[in-house]
């Protein structure tokens, strides 16, 4: 079945006779009704353990506009594609491709719009960004991989609040499975939320949200607060989101797990970028905390090319790391 | 005197906007600010009031564009090709080009809600002002 899909993909891929001219990173635009485009990335790990090279993404999208007021977009992304430990010598991966998003959009108003299908919960700035290529880090924060479904699939209504012109509102719930469940990080049929983002000048905005979710293998209910806030100003780029949430285990207390990032990147140039991290992560129901402190830089030839090196500290023994990656958005 | 009344009229003109963001005369629509259009032309907003909108851009580099990306969008070429890069991976594409004034300006009158920039000096009975810069 994906493998049809991917070759009616690369039918269209290679159907240029008919896009307009062809922008490196914009995607393919066939016709109104269809652009398509794709994403790779590779990394490269060293650590105490071992030294590791992964193609770790693999993704083809197409999306397009059907009439005025409605829109689709639609993901496959094989994950862990390939992957070698140049310690020991193992290789392996998955060709297998996922269904990362696959969603509608319905414009009723600038108010008032309907998304429905698999798509990213509209939480933050990291979670709607998640692909190394737009990203200026190789690794992503603990923040934004263990604490919230980082996808959602059922309904979100969204717009600018009424008599707003800087503040977005997103209402979002789940109530089925997942639409694939190998790929989600915490599988779950209940997932509730509200998030609210407000421009407050060209250069800075902030937000927030509040959710629950019911972890599918467990049963167990988390609550979430979670904030964001971004300045941006020429060269310097800040970006800070915090969460706190609380979970009611089954076979232990109910307790706290308080995760957070602050991320600074200056550029250099358009090209040259330097970027410091701090993280913090505190799961008082595992007892795990760890402070890491990541120092990167980042190379982008074109924006859609992006070449990235960084070193991590962890205050947890034997976590620190070296990652280098390659990415490339078309 | 005379010579007083040609200063004024030259500082008139020196200060007058050089181009003007214009809609189809039947939408009733009177002014706009800047951030609206920027939003609209970003593709963050699809309507105004009521009126659903067509943002209708210049093809190329011309300097109408230029300024307009400098003025009215706050970004330069650079900060906008990757926020069109980003936008890419969410859906959405820019808005629709073409490519001169002339056609932005029979698009604007024949679309309903285009909206789009032309010269000010360009700007006649057939399209309705609602921002200068």
């Amino acid at each position: 079945m994906y493998l049809r899909i991917l070759s009616l993909y690369f039918v269209a891929l290679t159907s240029s006779i008919y896009a307009d001219s062809y922008e490196f990173g914009h995607g393919f635009n066939l016709y109104d009704q269809l652009t398509v485009g794709g994403y790779v990335s590779t990394e490269l790990e060293s650590n105490t353990r071992s030294d590791t090279f992964t193609i770790d993404d693999v993704a083809m999208m197409a999306y397009g506009n059907i009439g005025s007021n409605f829109s689709y977009l639609g993901e496959l992304e094989a994950i862990g594609f390939y992957h070698k430990n140049v310690t020991d010598g193992d290789e392996g991966g998955s060709q297998k491709f996922h269904i990362e998003r696959l969603y509608g959009d319905m414009w009723i108003s600038d108010t008032f719009n309907l998304r429905f299908g698999k798509q990213i919960t509209p939480i933050g700035y990291w979670n709607l960004e998640p692909i190394n290529v737009l990203r200026d880090t190789t690794s992503n924060p603990l923040y934004s991989k263990l604490l919230f479904p980082k996808f959602l699939t059922g309904m979100d209504i969204n717009g600018y609040l009424p008599q707003s012109s800087s503040t977005r509102y997103h209402l979002f719930g789940q109530t089925t499975h997942d639409m694939d469940e190998e790929y989600i990080n915490i599988p779950n049929t209940h997932f509730y939320g509200v998030a609210l983002e407000h421009e407050l000048s060209f250069e800075t905005s902030f937000g927030g949200s509040i959710g629950e979710f019911i972890t599918l293998s467990s049963n167990e209910r988390t609550r979430f607060v979670q904030g964001n806030m971004k300045y941006e100003n020429g060269s310097l780029l800040i970006t800070t989101e915090a969460i706190a949430s609380k979970t009611e285990y089954q076979t232990a207390q109910t307790d706290y797990t308080l995760s957070g990032y602050l991320q600074s990147v200056y550029h250099i140039s358009n090209e040259h970028a330097v970027v410091g991290r701090y993280e913090y992560y505190d799961d008082h129901h595992l007892d795990y905390t760890d402070h890491i402190g990541v120092l990167g830089y980042s190379y982008r030839p074109i924006y859609p090319v992006s070449i990235k090196g960084e070193y991590q500290w962890h205050s947890q023994e034997n976590e620190n790391r070296t990652l280098f990656s390659f990415s490339v958005l078309f | 005197m005379k010579q007083i009344a040609l200063l004024c009229l030259l500082c008139l003109a020196l200060s007058a906007s050089e181009y003007s963001v214009v809609i189809s005369k039947k939408i009733m629509i009177s002014a706009v600010t800047a951030q609206q259009i920027r939003d609209i032309f970003l593709m963050k907003r699809h309507s105004l009031g009521n009126q659903k909108v067509i943002p209708v851009n210049l093809l190329g580099q011309d300097i109408s564009r230029i300024t307009f990306e400098n003025e009215i969008l706050k970004m330069d070429r650079d900060h906008l090709n990757a926020y069109w890069i980003k936008q890419h991976f969410q859906g959405i594409t820019p808005p629709i080009t073409q490519s001169s004034y002339d056609s932005v300006k029979m698009f604007v009158q024949n679309v309903e809600g285009a909206i789009g920039y032309i010269p000010s000096s360009m700007v006649d009975n057939g399209v309705k002002v609602i921002h200068e810069f």
